[in-house]
């Protein structure tokens, strides 16, 4: 297929003399672009032509859809096949004046590719044409729609002559079959045999009829076909006319195309005056003519029974099949329908045969795919890619990614009725077989993209809700179905769901799939199927914790950034009261639901700055800089937990006296009971103590919160360590009644490697535990290589270079996109020159007895795994050697006991029910890393919360599980015009110099702290969604 | 050439074009259904009569599905069951639970139905319509939509039995309504009232108005008779209610007319126990001998009427009142003997041909014979006709 459009036309000038015009200008008429005013585009160009007396050397000519609609309008300059994108009317005169008189191109017009920073010169320079094959779209952007010579000059019509002159309408049908085509309108039926079957029907009149009532939300792939490329779809159409036998064709096109329909009138006109439609085609004993139907906007119209009910006058309701309409369609006569798509593929195929197409795509759906690709990606737009290609390879090369570097959740493919995949189905070929056998259809060609901000409850009960409204109403499982099921997701989207209703949404959706008359009803439950298949537990958030856990149901969240934190802390409460200077009261709402506001306060990755709403404005609060403030403010005072209840006079051991066991031990004591904690090490605090370093967190906070909870009651005893100093049997003798295991994750993963024993082996863990207990290991001149890309990673790393290693470095298997450590710690470990190696993995451990290097490999990315990361890959023979004198394996942390009864999985963690409970040991119980792997002090502090609310449970009801930790909420008035606030921006956070970090050459803490007048400012930029949300579910202000 | 296929494991043979539903009812075998019926075409919308098909993807409708040669059906398979009842489930979630006052309890095909498949009814299961009641102000057909199952057939009755088209289907999914005409009132709809939507209506959506509070199916005795109307001869049933004609309802097996009656033969029935119809002759007094009159009415066996009152004066009464023009309530015998008298007085003074005679289409043939023979042999006069001509 020819792409660059060279076909030599000739335009004719006002003075209606014809000569060839060398350059041209294309400008998309589609109905994307005419809407953002191409039409007026078109006419400026050629008044600026005119004006530089150009007219007639220079054809502006208008195109058919390029796709791209999302910068749009489109214009494309010829030869040269520069690609102008978003051009405005007044651009005209830049483009006629700089390019095409000056021959400079146009800068600020091309398109600037963001992922990858660069400026795409070419229409195929483009990523996002990269990997797009376009056949059924290949005249969209080169022909003029509405003059037939064009569609003549690209070999229009000739299929329709070859056919008419050297086949019989049995050889086109082979043709067609042997090509292996299938029926783009979704289900994938061979067309060549479905023409088959109209033939060989008795009857006569028979019809063809043109599918083009395309009903998705958001797709627009006919459309743009009809709109760009109108012949071919009428020649399809004519041809199949031929091979069946037909004496009328229709297209049913929906009355919401106008253009489309303008176009095709043109196109029909045309084609009569051609002799390609009316009676004896081209001298041919063949006769035939084509009417367009429009349709009325109903979406059931799409399905073939209800769309002839439809063109014959009726009510859009299908019919029972059989008959099929090849034996009994329009007017009871054999009658044929296929997709616009389908049709528009025919003459092409016949052009260049069954086998070229064959070799299209993959062996069982030969040829390309149309999408209208929308959703979160970079790039959407109408693609055309080959069947066969991959998911992953539409969403990160045709689209570019997810905007702003988030993680992909979920793809919907089939439109309204299809179905969704999650991110470890990226490699799924997308044809017709290969999508069905994952679970998805390809249905008529929309694709939609989530991220992970998507809820996906929200996202079934969208197209559910669609779905719903299309039912036709002719049988009872759709039409009260759909709205039985689309009643039970707005009820679970409101958190008012019961656990009944998940099995009631299966029940109806079996009734609905056997039930149905057609496949509407059938398939309107698959969305939903779907996203229950594959995000049950969001589903089970809803239910049992009327949790939103992407903080996007709108009854459910109060504020994002109180969805987006795990232990729930109150931040629009607390950041309201420290507006108004209520520093005491701000803290109390934080330690409702987290103890460790002073720790928090310096380490807390912030889920919550990541999705706060004044983000999306400008920049996000400040809030973990706020909390850090807030709670300074009491460092010298001793808090005493509030005792919430009467003692109970009941023992609960809690091991581990990390930020999960002290946060459980904390709310057990409130409750009454008397708590005891053990500790293996000399001082309590975990990971918090002995894992971040002091420069992240310095002692005194540190253990001034820890002192917090020994006034709460709480026994901690330290130096004891669980299999060998106390056991679990040997506590439950002591009496107590409830073990919390919150052991966390304290043994590295060996790397698995040759060498591994060898001195200088020094694990990342041990380095900061050592550091912890004041054994300073001596680093100084060392060369280091740190290997992972986790916090721990960051630490050792880091802690290394205050210990004066010469020089260290950090090796990571895949990029830094895909990093785990918080973007602080990697930016300053940048500053501290702390140099970076990605897409390296060590093999081999070098050296006699001690290290003297490390053998690395280098990696690709390949597919992606699980994590809905991609999987690093070796280069066979990529290996090199780096020199080195320690050599810090940090890849990662798991839990170890000294009990061989309790379960594990996979040697990692422990295997808990829901209620963290061992299934096997009555009575004892599992929380934080230990049973999540390696997380973050405020994710164990939720652990701790919910741990604590479980164990009470227990013990008062001696049920397991089915509570769920609600923080408090507080309602706090705002006290300020908002509206002030606006045009406020987040300030910038100021830290040690890296030169006064090494001077210093010790663990002095690195973040600055912000002074009471910037943090008081800084939180009158909340936005408050929290009052907003209490409008929206009808409670009063405060 | 019949066709073979297997249902429930009986192997049965049936003429090619029969559906599976006929396949089966002819060999006795039922299969549940409501929007079906024989007298209609079929639109597989309700799916109760939903079947396995071997080597068939999914459930078949068997009012739909033709039989094929070989085609092995099972009609009690699991999925179907389950199916029905879902759909029943489904139906009930949407319909109100007043089985209790129902006109139709007793003789309502989805309550058989939801007993057959033994489904509750829901006490909340999400929105049910709340339509007016009876919100149409024509005389004789009562519309409870909320009761309605969207089986058709009404629509289908009015489209083919009676081409008047006047039902028919609005709005989408859920909110999809019966409606006449433009969603008008049923009159405005071209409606002539025959009743056809009611005698198919398969639940109590549509009723006969005359017949609301009156007596429903258990309570009441059905006598098979023939219109009086017209000389068509349509059967039908009185329903009748402590000898009193309650509604009249179709029979299916009248020969001549099956489900299909007018206006007339289905709600024209109330004259019958209406105060006003005239049971006894009346006479104007100037016909009859005074003297005979004030006998007569003195001893209590004729009357003198008060035609303004609708009512014969008590027996004894109005001797005074009466004018030549009086219509005196007297016996047969003296009515047709005025009568008589009249008709031989006209014939000798003025010959047979001053006759002219119309016979009634609400005669039976036997009666419009008689009056064939009396017209010529008795009056002697050929001017007869009747109004069928008018």
């Amino acid at each position: 297929m020819n792409m660059r459009g060279d076909v030599t036309l000739s335009v004719e000038t006002e003075e209606g003399v014809e000569r060839p015009a060398h350059r041209w200008v294309a400008v998309c008429t589609g109905t994307g672009c005419v809407s953002s005013a191409s039409e007026e585009l078109r006419q400026a160009l050629r008044e600026e032509l005119d004006r530089s007396n150009l007219n007639g050397h220079v054809e502006v000519r208008r195109t058919g859809c390029f796709g791209f609609c999302e910068r749009g309008p489109i214009v494309v300059v010829h030869p040269g096949e520069t690609f102008y994108t978003q051009v405005k009317p007044r651009d005209a005169k830049a483009i006629v004046e700089e390019h095409i008189l000056d021959g400079q191109k146009v800068e600020r017009l091309l398109y600037h590719d963001p992922a990858s920073d660069t400026i795409a010169e070419k229409w195929h320079e483009i990523g996002f044409y990269g990997k797009q094959k376009r056949i059924l779209l290949s005249n969209c952007g080169i022909v003029d729609p509405e003059n037939v010579d064009h569609y003549l000059a690209r070999e229009g019509y000739q299929a329709l002559r070859t056919a008419l002159t050297e086949m019989t309408p049995e050889q086109v049908i082979e043709e067609v079959t042997d090509s292996g085509l299938r029926g783009r309108g979704g289900a994938g039926f061979p067309t060549g045999v479905k023409w088959g079957f109209a033939r060989k029907a008795q009857n006569w009149p028979k019809y063809v009829i043109c599918n083009a009532d395309e009903g998705d939300p958001g797709a627009f792939m006919d459309r743009s076909v009809l709109e760009g490329d109108p012949h071919s779809v009428v020649e399809g159409i004519i041809i199949a006319g031929y091979a069946i036998g037909a004496e009328a064709g229709f297209i049913y096109c929906r009355a919401e195309y106008p253009l489309a329909i303008m176009r095709l009138e043109i196109a029909l006109t045309q084609a009569r005056e051609l002799g390609f439609l009316g009676d004896n085609i081209q001298g041919s004993d063949f006769s035939f003519d084509i009417s367009i139907k429009e349709g009325a906007g109903a979406f059931v119209c799409g399905e073939e029974t209800a769309l002839i009910a439809s063109i014959q006058g009726e009510r859009g309701q299908p019919w029972p099949r059989p008959p099929y309409p090849a034996v009994s369609g329009l007017w009871g006569q054999p009658s044929n329908v296929n997709n616009v798509k389908s049709y528009a593929y025919v003459p092409r195929i016949l052009r260049m045969g069954a086998e070229w197409f064959k070799n299209l795509g993959t062996e069982g759906s030969p040829g390309t795919a149309v999408f209208a690709l929308t959703g979160m990606v970079n790039r959407t737009g109408l693609i055309e890619v080959p069947m066969g290609i991959t998911l992953h390879d539409i969403i990160y090369d045709v689209g570019g990614g997810i905007p702003q570097g988030k993680r992909l959740k979920a793809v919907q493919t089939g439109g309204p009725l299809g179905g969704c995949l999650p991110e470890d189905y990226l490699d799924t070929p997308v044809d017709f077989d290969s999508l069905r056998a994952a679970g998805a259809v390809m249905g008529s060609g929309g694709m939609i993209v989530a991220d992970e901000t998507t809820c996906m409850v929200e996202f079934a009960k969208y197209f559910l809700k669609f779905a719903c409204d299309e039912s036709c109403g002719k049988c009872p499982p759709c039409r009260i179905g759909s709205t039985r099921m689309l009643e039970i997701l707005e009820r679970i989207a409101s958190g008012k769901g019961i656990p009944e209703d998940i099995d009631r949404i299966r029940h109806l959706a079996k009734g609905m799939q056997n039930g149905s008359l057609c496949a509407l009803g059938q398939l309107t439950p698959s969305p939903v199927l779907s996203v229950l298949r594959h995000f049950e537990d969001e589903f089970w958030a809803h239910v049992s914790e009327a949790r939103c856990p992407s903080a996007s149901c709108q009854m459910l969240v109060r504020a994002p950034c109180v969805s987006a934190c795990p232990a729930g802390v109150d931040a629009p409460a607390y950041l309201a009261l420290v507006a108004q200077g209520r520093y005491a009261e701000a803290l109390a709402v934080h330690r409702d639901s987290n103890p460790f506001a002073m720790i928090c306060g310096r380490v807390c990755p912030a889920f919550c700055e990541d999705v706060c709403r004044r983000g999306q404005i400008d920049e996000s609060i400040a809030i973990r800089q706020v909390k850090r403030f807030m709670a300074d403010q009491y460092y010298a005072e001793p808090w005493t937990p509030p005792q919430l209840a009467p003692p109970k006079n009941i023992k609960v051991a809690i091991v581990g006296a990390g930020p999960c066991g002290l946060t459980a031990a904390l709310r057990l004591a409130q409750q009454g009971y008397e708590v005891t904690v053990f500790e293996r090490m000399p001082q309590p605090g975990g990971m918090m103590t002995y894992g971040i370093p002091a420069y992240r967190l310095p002692r005194q906070p540190l253990f001034a919160e820890i002192d917090h909870i020994r006034r709460a009651g709480v026994d901690i005893r330290c130096n004891l360590e669980l299999g060998t100093d106390f056991t679990i049997k040997s506590l439950k003798d002591e009496g107590y009644q409830a073990i919390v295991l919150a052991l966390g994750a304290h043994r590295s993963r060996s790397l698995g490697i040759h060498g591994e024993q060898k001195k200088g082996v020094y694990h990342g863990v041990q380095m900061l535990r050592d550091i912890a207990l004041g054994s300073l290991p001596d680093l100084s001149n060392k060369r280091v290589v740190v290997v992972g890309g986790g916090d721990t990673a960051m630490d050792a790393a880091r802690s290394a270079w205050r210990l004066g290693a010469k020089d260290v470095h950090i090796v990571y298997r895949r990029t830094q996109h895909e990093m785990p450590a918080i973007k602080e710690e990697i930016k300053g470990a940048k500053e501290e020159g702390i140099q970076f190696h990605f897409l390296v993995t060590p093999v081999t451990v070098l050296g006699n007895d001690a290290v003297s290097g490390v053998r690395l490999q280098r990696q690709s990315l390949g597919d992606f795994d699980r994590s809905g990361r991609r999987r690093p890959m070796p280069i066979p023979g990529s290996e090199f050697d780096m020199p080195c004198d320690i050599l810090v394996p940090a890849i990662g942390q798991v839990t170890w006991v000294n009990d061989e009864s309790l379960a594990m999985i996979r040697k990692a963690t422990f295997d808990v029910g829901k209620a963290f409970n061992f299934d096997n040991t009555p009575g004892v119980f599992a929380a934080g890393d230990a049973i999540t792997g390696p997380a973050t002090v405020v994710q164990a502090v939720a652990h701790g919360n919910q741990v604590a609310l479980t164990v009470d449970h227990w013990l008062t009801t001696g049920d397991m599980g089915g509570v769920y930790y609600h923080p408090k909420r507080h309602d706090i008035p705002q006290l300020f015009d908002l509206e002030e606030y606006t045009e406020a921006h987040r300030p910038v956070s100021r830290a040690l110099s890296p030169q006064d970090r090494l001077a210093r050459h010790d663990f002095a803490e690195v973040e600055m702290e912000f002074d009471a007048q910037i943090i008081q400012e800084e939180c009158k930029r909340c936005l408050r969604c929290d009052l907003e949300w209490l409008e929206r579910i009808g409670e009063p202000l405060p | 050439m019949p066709i073979v296929l297997t249902i429930n494991g009986q192997k049965v043979a049936a003429e090619e074009g029969t559906t599976i539903l006929e396949a089966a009812r002819d060999v006795g075998i039922h299969i549940p259904t409501l929007c079906h019926h024989p007298d209609l075409s079929n639109v597989g919308a309700c799916r109760m009569c939903v079947v396995s098909v071997e080597k068939q993807r999914g459930l078949q409708t068997a009012c739909t599905t033709p039989v094929s040669e070989g085609m092995v059906v099972d009609t009690q398979s699991e999925d179907a069951r389950a199916t029905r009842k879902f759909l029943l489930e489904m139906l009930l979630s949407d319909h109100p639970n007043d089985c209790m006052t129902c006109e139709v309890n007793g003789d309502c095909l989805l309550q058989d139905l939801v007993y057959d498949y033994d489904v509750a009814w829901p006490e909340y299961n999400g929105l049910r319509h709340t339509y007016p009641i009876d919100p149409d102000p024509n005389p004789f057909i009562f519309i409870d939509r909320n009761k309605c199952v969207l089986c058709s057939r009404c629509i289908r009755a009015c489209q083919e039995m009676q081409n008047r088209d006047v039902w028919s289907f609005a709005y989408r999914g859920f909110e999809t309504k019966l409606v006449a005409g433009a969603d008008q009132f049923l009159l405005d709809a071209n409606c002539e009232s025959c009743g056809q939507c009611v005698a198919y209506c398969p639940v109590g959506a549509l009723y006969d108005k005359m017949s609301l509070k009156t007596g429903r199916a258990p309570s009441v005795s059905k006598i098979r008779t023939t219109c009086s109307y017209c000389g068509v001869g349509c059967n039908f049933d009185l329903n009748v209610r402590d000898n009193r004609i309650v509604r009249v309802t179709s029979a299916p097996d009248a020969p001549v007319n099956g489900m299909a009656l007018c206006v007339k033969g289905r709600y024209g029935y109330d004259y019958v126990h209406h105060p006003d119809r005239v049971t006894q002759p009346l006479v104007r007094a100037k016909w009859l001998d005074a003297k005979q009159i004030r006998q007569r009415v003195a001893d209590g066996t004729w009357m003198v009427a008060n035609v303004a009152e609708k009512r014969v004066q008590p027996a004894g009464n109005g001797i005074d009142s009466i004018v030549p023009d009086t219509f005196i309530q007297t016996d047969w015998n003296a009515a047709l003997d005025v009568v008589s008298h009249k008709f031989a007085e006209v014939k000798k003074s003025m010959g047979g041909d001053a006759f002219a005679l119309l016979a009634s289409a609400k005669c039976t043939n036997e009666e419009n014979y008689l009056f064939n023979k009396f017209t010529r042999q008795v009056l002697g006069t050929n001017s007869i006709d009747h109004c069928a001509r008018l």
